[in-house]
């Protein structure tokens, strides 16, 4: 009898080991795993941290407690990760972009670099584009510009430095001149295009109800590559501006921390973000699917996110 | 309550202020302030000018006070004897954790404040930290300081 | 546009009992949790949103209207019970509130609350469900340039509740909007007065500085003047009336005229983005009290103060979800958070979405009805629950609320590092009321602060640097005349009252 429920149980966990992928067996966490987004709540970070969260949860039955720790798009949160002790199972999850900007002018400042962190992966990649309202007299960033120079002048809403030094180095390039109003995100730019107060501004993900409702148009898209919703319309380094901004969403750890628990918890974030109810909540973010780059890629992106940041800011 | 003493409440708070704005001009904000170039409104406009406001006010608050009367020292030293206890509260939770810190500090403002009674010191030193910690951790699955 | 078989369906999911249940479960969390000294209604919100996750859209959204309406309610309740407000727009129903219920008549002044807070509701609901596309347009109208002169407007109406002392009012004013250019600046992004503290660069932590400066500030005081001395929280004594309990409907209905002015004010505001309930309910306050024949019995306990206050507050909540349903911007915290529920329910606010989810908008205006309705009822009982608590001994209630403000604002913000920043403010608090600076002024100060400054540097960017364009905008122009004429008319009335009180 005895006998028997070993060889029972030995079979079940042989099957186990078969079937289950491969993280299930390791690693766990003793105790809570905790997200902490470098973001306040009800953001785009948060909400799909939230629910990455929950997916986790369900995936691997770890208890994972998600938390905001909001500052400086993520610097205040990094800068804790990077001065706790490795192994604590605190997970941080921000932008790339707003973290490189403040490496790459403050980095002085910081404690910490891109090297202090042990990457688990990238949930998504936010596209960010130049829109105007439907009935602004230009199409593309050329007629937008050559508007501007018959005009004088023409304002632009921003809502971050990258996007600043973008419009900088399109007046550097064409001599046209613009009056740039910095907003608090997404939806005060688009309250202002909408309002008629400026007559472009840059939007990563606030302007899709409006795109479609046809209230706007793409100018032109600000990333390496070309917006996926909006094929057909130029970056600004294709017309002759060479700048663009890649914000990604990802995954960090304290440095130092057991490539065990590395391997687990990345396995069960690539496998969450595969989960419908994540994949849906991404599109309805981002407009894009769920992008996972790895633990080399990630690291790969934030090296390589320095070098352009550094360009980008002439440093 | 003298003249004098009435006058001198306004006084003191008014020189505190005339400081307070002048350091800020002249000392905090030119070192914790970033210099920036062009744009339309340096970060540093808004708080020099409400710092020379402030210095201002203060100076006309010297020369002007008004008749306000401040409460009895003795209420002041204890209000700075509870929260130099808060201080040393928070301080402890920071190294031990809300759960071992919460009873003592409840413990000691019920004390402190005069309460003797045992069914109520035993309420709000143990009962009510148990249903804090009772909520929080485990209704809300979230994490206590 | 959105035809009436949507309407009717839409309403006609919201009145399920299923639905009515989760309504009746966030109101009764709201209520509760926003009542705990603290927490507070975003709070409340926060906590309830990963409750959400399995449900349905409909009673997810039912369920956190619920829970933002009840904490409208509940946040009134310490406010007026132990004059430690958790939010600022709370403060300005503590000033006749509390006086109300030292009397010994607190179901009185949380009853009246609750009736206002209902009833400015729902004023900005049936606003909302009615004519919420042009007044979304009309908001949209409103450029930096207008909202420059809209606060330069909201803090001559201010000037109202300054007192006898102009420079310590100034003062108060000026170390408030010092206080808030702490973190990153408006244009330029850099770290403003951070100290090398990067949890400061968004700024203080709003729950810390409001929590700290209002509750935790008066808790120490009154801990102070307890002193061997252990009382009840609130003192009835056995003289109560059963009016002194309840509101009759004469006193209701003498409040007309200010719950329909708090609620006017209250959606204006709220359907402008980013300016707030706290405004709000300070200008209504304020505006009342000007209109009163009989100013001085304000902050002694009048109910048009604290229906003054409470409908203009509750009014703000529907308004902004004009903007946010409308355009997709949210006016508030608490409507991100809403926006957040509506993304994880695939729901894309903005200019399709009474289209595309015509029924689910309908439906929600059901449940926001239906809140109102659940509320008034829950908080009769509510109340009662609540005036038995704070008759409890003082010692348990001080120590009670400063461990929840302790854990509430560590959660609300980032951990003990928040908690610390509670700590100085609340003792900055008290000195600044003991040195008689007001709070209040302080705290709106700091709260328009940011939003502020940020109008000044959109509108000079927008300008060139000429804000002698403004003259050009017919809307800034009259809310800087009106500007004008209430500062003076202001002052004068400050100066009357100070010449009468030397006289005295």
């Amino acid at each position: 009898m005895k006998l028997k429920s070993r060889i029972l149980a030995l079979g079940a966990s042989a099957l186990m080991a078969l079937s289950a992928p491969v993280f299930a067996e390791d690693w766990a966490p003793d105790g809570p795993l905790t997200i902490q987004i470098g973001f306040g709540a009800g953001g785009s970070t948060d909400t799909m941290g939230r629910v990455l969260g929950k997916v986790m949860k369900d995936n691997t039955g770890w208890n994972v407690v998600v938390e905001n720790k909001p500052g400086g798009g993520g610097v205040a949160m990094f800068t804790g990760l990077s001065q706790m002790p490795p192994n604590r199972n605190i997970v941080g999850m921000g932008v790339s972009i707003p973290v490189l900007v403040q490496l790459v002018n403050r980095g002085d400042q910081l404690p910490f670099d891109v090297d202090s962190f042990d990457y688990l992966g990238t949930v998504a990649k936010a596209e960010l584009a130049l829109v105007a309202s439907k009935d602004a007299p230009f199409d593309t960033l050329e007629e937008m510009v050559a508007h501007a120079k018959e005009q004088g002048t023409l304002a632009v809403a921003t809502m971050a430095p990258p996007q600043v030094l973008v419009m900088k180095q399109t007046e550097a390039k064409t001599g046209a001149s613009f009056n740039l109003v910095t907003a608090d995100g997404g939806a005060e730019v688009m309250k202002l295009i909408l309002g008629g107060q400026v007559l472009a501004g840059f939007g990563s993900g606030e302007q899709y109800p409006y795109l479609e409702s046809g209230d706007m148009k793409v100018i032109a898209g600000a990333n390496q590559s070309r917006l996926s919703y909006a094929p057909d319309v130029k970056t600004f380094t294709e017309s002759g501006v060479p700048a663009y901004v890649d914000p990604v969403f990802f995954l960090a750890m304290t440095g130092g921390t057991d490539p065990e628990a590395i391997k687990a918890i990345s396995a069960a974030i690539d496998e969450a973000i595969t989960a419908p109810e994540f994949v849906e909540i991404v599109r309805n973010a981002v407009k894009g699917d769920p992008i996972n780059m790895g633990v080399e890629g990630t690291k790969q992106m934030m090296v390589d996110g320095l070098a352009n940041a550094k360009v980008l800011f002439g440093k | 309550m003298g003249g004098d003493h009435v006058v001198s409440a306004d006084r003191i708070s008014g020189i505190f202020f005339l400081l307070l704005g002048l350091a800020m001009y002249f000392v905090v904000n030119p070192a914790h302030i970033e210099a920036v170039e062009g744009g339309s409104l340096n970060p540093k406009t808004v708080p020099d000018i409400i710092s020379l406001i402030l210095a201002l006010c203060g100076g006309l608050l010297v020369l002007k006070p008004t008749t306000h009367q401040v409460a009895n020292l003795q209420n002041i030293l204890r209000t700075a004897g509870y929260s130099l206890l808060l201080v040393a509260g928070l301080f402890a939770m920071s190294r031990f954790g809300f759960e071992y810190v919460a009873p003592l500090l409840a413990f000691a403002i019920m004390w402190f404040i005069g309460e003797r009674r045992p069914f109520w010191l035993a309420f709000g030193a143990v009962g009510m930290p148990a249903l804090i910690w009772f909520l929080v951790t485990q209704a809300l699955g979230r994490a206590l300081p | 546009m959105v035809d009436y078989a949507t309407i009717l369906a839409g309403f006609g999911d919201a009145f399920t009992p299923f639905n009515l249940m989760f309504v009746l479960f966030g109101v009764l969390l709201g209520q509760f949790v926003g009542a705990v000294p603290g927490i507070g209604p975003i709070m409340a919100m926060a906590i309830a949103i990963p409750f959400t996750f399995g449900l349905d859209p409909l009673p997810a959204i039912a369920f956190l209207v619920g829970v933002n309406k009840g904490g409208l309610v509940g946040g009134a309740v310490p406010a007026i019970l132990m004059n430690t407000p958790g939010t600022p727009d709370a403060a300005a129903t503590a000033l006749d509130g509390h006086p109300l219920a030292k009397q010994g008549k607190p179901l009185k002044a949380t009853k009246m609350a609750l009736f206002s807070s209902v009833t400015g509701d729902l004023f900005s609901d049936i606003v909302l469900i009615t004519v919420s596309a042009p007044l979304a347009i009309m908001a949209l109208k409103m450029g930096p340039i207008e909202v420059v002169a809209l606060m330069i407007f909201a803090f001559s109406i201010l000037a109202g509740l300054i007192g006898n002392s102009l420079i310590k009012g100034i003062i108060a004013a000026a170390l408030g909007l010092l206080v808030a250019s702490v973190g990153q600046d408006p244009e330029h992004y850099t770290p403003r007065l951070i100290f090398g503290y990067w949890d400061l660069f968004d700024g203080l932590p709003l729950p810390s500085v409001a929590i700290g400066m209002l509750a935790i500030s008066e808790i120490l005081r009154r801990m102070s003047l307890a002193h061997g001395n252990v009382k009840s929280g609130i003192i009835t004594d056995g003289s109560q009336t059963p009016e002194d309990r309840r509101v009759s409907w004469a006193e209701y209905w003498a409040c007309r005229y200010t719950m329909l002015r708090g609620a006017t004010i209250g959606t204006i505001l709220g359907a402008l983005p980013g300016i707030g309930s706290t405004a709000a309910a300070f200008m209504s306050y304020a505006m009342t009290k000007a209109g009163s024949k009989d100013p001085t019995s304000f902050g002694k306990g009048n109910l048009q103060g604290i229906a003054a206050s409470e409908s203009a507050n509750s009014a703000v909540v529907g308004a902004n979800l004009i903007p946010l349903l409308t355009l997709g911007i949210p006016g508030s915290v608490g409507a991100a958070l809403i926006i957040s529920a509506f993304m994880i329910h695939g729901m894309q606010p903005g200019p399709l979405l009474f289209e595309q989810q015509g029924r689910l908008v309908y439906g929600l205006f059901g449940a926001m009805l239906m809140a109102n309705f659940v509320n008034l009822w829950v908080g009769q009982l509510g109340l009662r629950f609540w005036t038995k608590v704070v008759s409890a001994p003082e010692s348990i209630i001080f120590s009670a609320a400063l461990l929840l403000c302790i854990v509430g604002v560590s959660m609300a913000t980032s951990g003990l590092f928040g908690v610390a920043i509670m700590l100085i403010f609340a003792i900055v608090g008290y000195l600044m009321s003991t040195f008689g600076y007001s709070l209040v002024i302080f705290i709106i100060a700091f709260f328009l602060g940011p939003r502020f400054e940020k109008s000044i540097a959109q509108s000079l960017a927008l300008t060139n640097g000429d804000l002698t364009q403004m003259l050009k905008s017919p809307v800034a122009v009259a809310l800087l005349v009106l500007s004008v004429v209430s500062f003076v008319y202001f002052l004068r009335k400050n100066a009357q009252a100070a010449a009468l009180e030397t006289k005295m």
